[in-house]
């Protein structure tokens, strides 16, 4: 790998809810195009490290560098405006609005007509429109509310969201909870593309295959702390579940990589 | 079941303006079965009595749109009119405040009005957004101090014989119909574009559907609230300014049971108490609806109480046919 500093560095990063310590010291990084897979137990402390990535909470003490400055995202609109964007989940949408409100929510396109915004909604449907098309996604109506939608196709304008927006680092949690064989297919497709261009992609997993398949690096996150970072290709399931559970230590992991 | 796409574009229309349907076909019917009520002055009348509550409505529409509720708006607008009655008119106790060219003592009133109700949507906001307290409690104890406030400056007396300079407004025609009417006109036309066509009335739809969500993409989700309980407060205060002015005065009991006739317009109107559901257009529709039906009662010479029970079958009926429109719109589409 190049001598490049990472696009981001985790130090040390902490986060307690009163007595509960989440993470108890996480190091990591990511570089710019690279696929990361965050795998881990439930309650290992994911979800919690990518909400301070993304500015969603503050860690309780601890060193983040983005792009080779110290930053702190007090909101996810700070993290989104250096460039992080985030797949939540549980689903960021408003199901009470239509595809492309939903699609553009927060970067509306609009005309000043005697200096009052007004909505390019002829616009942003092409736009919307386009990207559905490019991504394979097929929705009736861009105009339906997303409440009529299924889950699949929710979690496909999530995806089609980021891929369109971009930004320099990308993070998704559990972003193919509820698509189908092919969908999940063209996700890891899209996840590829998107590193492809450049910009750094998380994905947080429960699905050892899909971290396989996707990532270049593999991190283990057990008990709030790195258990493991390991690249897939010096790697295999077996070990990544040992890392898991606990089976074995990390520095142990890395021998037995060595070994097969 | 299976429909084309252009039958089910009409049905999903139908279902989205069914309260302009309900409208046209109540006017239809009193206009065949009551004598006198095919007028252009009934007309004219409906469109005027119609304004205060309508103003009013609007503000209230926007709280519920983004997801809270505002009880305070009726104690908010007569505070408003009281203070524009207090300062502007001649007896009572009113002071009989003059200023020269005369013609200022007009945007000078509306814009205390104005100031009026907005402070009041700031004291909402503080305690709702800020300290996240329930919008239902906080606006509550608002219709209550506000409601107190206006009974103690006035020491339950009245102001009377406002100055004619501001009077104008609930004289004037245009086209021979009442200045009133154009003013709600107006404000529901420029509350309709703000809400349907600029990203401000976007946020406040998306705000009251998923609060988390617009958090998430960045969306400044309190300003949006705040913003909704001051344009509350200020459009109860232009409410109360047009209702002194309709008075040609104040009382301390102005607008007794005005929130009522507002929430039913606002529910009828197709706006959903859960938040993130309603238009503009929509709530007008269900004021009209109201005052329609409140002439045809004046009309029949009904004793004017039955006015209260139909209006309360009225708002049951509508909540009844939300209910079935979502599930219409489940079946069929």
């Amino acid at each position: 790998m190049s001598e490049e500093q990472p696009l981001l560095k985790l130090e040390g990063v902490t986060k307690n809810f009163g007595a509960i310590q989440a993470l108890r010291g996480i190091d990591m990084h990511i570089s710019r195009g690279e696929v990361v897979a965050l795998l881990g137990d439930n309650g290992a402390g994911k979800s919690t490290l990518v909400k301070i990535i993304s500015g969603g909470l503050q860690p309780s003490s601890g060193k983040m560098s983005f792009e080779g400055q110290e930053r702190h995202f007090a909101s996810p609109s700070e993290a989104k405006a250096a460039g992080i964007e985030t797949v939540y989940q549980d689903l960021s949408l408003c199901t009470n609005a239509d595809v492309v409100a939903n699609f553009f929510m927060g970067r509306e396109i609009t005309r000043r007509v005697l200096g009052v915004p007004i909505l390019q909604e002829r616009e942003m449907e092409e736009v919307v429109a386009k990207a559905m098309a490019d991504a394979g996604t097929r929705i009736p109506s861009l105009r339906t509310n997303v409440e009529h939608l299924s889950g699949g196709q929710r979690q496909a304008i999530e995806l089609n969201r980021f891929v369109h927006w971009g930004g320099k680092l990308v993070l998704l949690d559990e972003p193919f909870a509820a698509l189908g064989v092919e969908q999940t297919r063209r996700g890891l497709e899209m996840i590829r593309r998107v590193a492809d261009r450049g910009i750094g992609v998380v994905v947080i997993t429960h699905i050892m295959a899909q971290a396989f398949q996707v990532a270049d690096r593999i991190v283990v996150i057990r008990q709030g702390t790195v258990a493991g970072d390991l690249k897939t290709s010096e790697t295999n399931p077996d070990q990544v579940i040992d890392l898991i559970t606990g089976a074995t230590l990390s520095r142990a992991g890395k021998d037995r990589g060595g070994s097969n | 079941m299976k429909m084309s796409d252009g039958t089910r574009r009409t049905v999903e229309f139908l279902l989205d303006n069914l309260v302009w349907l309900m409208l046209i076909v109540v006017l239809a019917v009193f206009s065949v079965t009551i004598p006198g009520y095919f007028q252009f002055g009934i007309f004219a009348n409906i469109l005027e009595q119609s304004t205060f509550v309508g103003v009013m409505a609007i503000g209230l529409a926007i709280v519920i749109i983004a997801g809270h509720l505002d009880l305070s708006v009726e104690s908010t607008a007569a505070l408003s009119a009281m203070v524009t009655g207090l300062l502007f008119a001649k007896s009572g106790i009113g002071m009989g405040l003059t200023m020269s060219p005369e013609w200022l003592m007009l945007p000078a009133s509306l814009l205390l009005a104005i100031l009026v109700g907005a402070v009041i949507g700031v004291i909402n906001g503080f305690f709702v957004v800020r300290l996240g307290m329930t919008a239902f409690i906080v606006t509550l104890a608002t219709f209550i101090w506000a409601r107190g406030l206006v009974v103690a400056i006035s020491g339950g007396r009245s102001a009377q014989s406002l100055a004619p300079s501001i009077r104008v407004i609930g004289i004037e025609r245009i086209l021979g119909v009442p200045l009133l009417a154009w003013i709600s006109v107006a404000c529901f036309i420029i509350f309709a574009v703000l809400m349907a066509k600029t990203p401000f009335g976007r946020y406040v739809t998306l705000v009251g559907g998923n609060r988390e969500a617009t958090f998430r993409a960045g969306i400044n989700s309190d300003r949006i609230l705040w913003l909704s309980f001051i344009l509350a407060g200020a459009l109860a205060g232009v409410a109360g300014w047009l209702l002194a002015i309709r008075t040609s005065g104040a009382t301390a009991n102005l607008g007794t049971g005005m929130l009522f006739n507002a929430f039913a317009a606002v529910v009828i109107g197709g706006v959903s108490l859960k938040g993130g559901i309603g238009k503009l257009p929509g709530v007008y529709a269900g004021v009209l609806l109201l005052y329609s039906i409140h002439t045809a009662i004046n009309l029949m010479g009904l004793p004017a109480h039955f006015t209260q029970v139909i209006l309360g079958g009225l708002v049951l009926a509508a909540v009844l046919l939300d209910t079935l429109k979502l599930r219409l719109r489940e079946k069929l589409l």
